[in-house]
């Protein structure tokens, strides 16, 4: 049988309906009873829902995980993505660093021994051709470069231009066991031949076997007529080792190369270097040695116990 | 409804609130998710007399108006609940194909939170709310009907058997 209600039944309907019309009309009017109504229920509230927050995370990580795998997964590529963009980009900008660094370097030797020079970037190191210790620069004849002129780095010879292609060139490394150059010491004016060996060291023979030699010498480019193959005054490298051997025809020694060919990243090219001879003004300055601290303690005796 | 009945009813309510605020909202449902209070209420009022169907929608809809998650101004959700409710209950009470049958109590409770959330989004309306698009309602109440389809079998037992216990009535469902 269907329930067709009562008048006590009716009423409490009304008095429920109007109760709920007047709260809404205490609501819309801005009555300050609602609202703090409202902010007190929150208040009770928010450690209730912090602590369900805490409870339901693992459940809710689950969850979501599993409604939005795709996404995840999506998602995941993506960011993979933009990580290796960005450590690229970072990769990159360490290199270009690197480069400005050297090439800061390189600039700063060439403008105060007056050199002109063309600024190249290494693009490749190692040759196809006979050299064993080459490099390949991004210059050529078209930006003036042509064969036998002198190739530097920020800290020194680097070698001399064997070919020159119209937008590169192939530079033969002072290391490359066929490279030969004069050199002379700095502060005695002694001469001799550098020759490489295939490593970072090459070999100095004095020509005047009576001058002597001594470690931590300096070794600067003697140069050539008309600054080529070498300008005169670059900075070569210092000696390491000194052979003088009773029975020995010439003087030898150990010499290490201040360049480093393995790292190079840009060089220059000498392309006018004629009737500029900055003498021993290229000569690297010394390394000054950092002081050691020193700490003093000072002990006061304790005073003797007494009984 | 005695005052036995009342102070039962109330925990249970506030129970069920609180689970709502601090579980439920926690979840990102797909399609909106649910609100566990309005189903608790219809399928409560559905098993009971059209007063006490009127007054549990009072005191639910007391509640979601407290709720943070409602828009509306205080009594806006006591006023739908208390027709949806009362609704629900004069159309489930003396009718024995409906009570006795659970699906139609879950068909009746789905219907309910339907319309009393197009209702709610009527009188929204005309109290100046905004509504959002007619696709974004759409894809609500469709996730509302849905959700409370999946929902309200799992609960209904449990209801109906503290319904039973706190209104001393030997039928349950």
């Amino acid at each position: 049988m269907r329930y067709g209600g009562d008048n006590r039944g009716r009423l409490l309907i009304i008095v429920l309906i109007v109760t709920s019309l007047f709260l809404i009309t205490l609501d819309l009017r801005g009555v300050q009873v609602i609202d703090g109504l409202r902010t007190g229920t929150q208040t009770a509230l928010t450690p209730v829902q912090k602590a369900g927050s805490w409870a339901i995370s693992p459940l809710r990580n689950f969850l979501s995980d599993v409604t939005s795998l795709g996404r995840t997964r999506n998602k995941i590529e993506k960011l993979q993505a933009e990580n290796d963009k960005l450590r690229l980009t970072l990769q990159n900008r360490k290199n270009a660093d690197a480069l400005l660094k050297q090439l800061n370097g390189v600039l700063d030797l060439a403008g105060t021994a007056g050199y002109k020079v063309v600024g190249a970037k290494v693009i490749s190191h190692g040759s196809t051709t006979s050299y064993t210790q080459s490099i390949t620069i991004d210059v050529g004849s078209n930006s003036g470069v042509r064969s036998n002129m002198t190739v530097l780095s920020g800290y020194g010879l680097v070698g001399v231009v064997k070919y020159v292609y119209p937008n590169s060139a192939l530079v033969q490394l002072a290391s490359d066991p066929a490279f030969r150059i004069g050199a002379r010491i700095a502060g005695s004016q002694q001469i001799g031949i550098l020759s490489g060996q295939g490593t970072r060291r090459g070999v100095l023979q004095l020509l005047d076997n009576r001058t002597q030699i001594r470690k931590g010498d300096v070794l600067l480019a003697r140069g050539s007529q008309g600054g080529r193959p070498f300008v005169p005054g670059v900075p070569i490298g210092s000696v390491t080792d000194v052979d003088n051997s009773p029975g020995a025809v010439t003087q030898t020694a150990d010499v290490k190369f201040y360049t480093n060919f393995s790292t190079l990243g840009v060089v220059a090219v000498v392309v006018s270097g004629e009737g500029t001879d900055p003498r021993d003004a290229l000569v690297p300055p010394k390394p000054i040695p950092t002081p050691i601290p020193t700490v003093t303690v000072f002990v006061t005796p304790s005073p003797s116990p007494t009984n | 409804m005695s005052l036995r009945s009342f102070l039962y009813s109330t925990p249970i309510f506030l129970t069920v609130f609180l689970l709502q605020e601090a579980v439920v909202t926690q979840f990102r449902l797909p399609l909106g998710g649910f609100n566990l209070l309005l189903i608790v209420a219809l399928i409560w009022a559905a098993l009971s007399t059209p007063e006490i169907g009127a007054l549990t929608g009072f005191g639910a809809g007391l509640a979601m108006d407290l709720s943070q998650s409602s828009s509306g101004p205080m009594g806006q959700w006591t006023l739908v609940m208390i027709i949806a409710c009362y609704s629900v209950a004069f159309l489930g009470y003396g009718d024995d194909n409906i009570r006795a049958n659970p699906i139609n109590i879950v068909l009746l409770t789905t219907i309910g939170t339907v319309a009393a959330r197009i209702v709610y989004l009527v009188l929204g309306i005309l109290l100046g709310e905004e509504a959002g698009n007619l696709q974004s309602i759409f894809w609500s109440l469709a996730g509302t009907a849905f959700w409370t389809a999946i929902i309200s079998p799992l609960l209904l037992k449990v209801i109906s058997f503290i319904h039973a216990n706190v209104f001393g009535l030997s039928s349950r469902i």
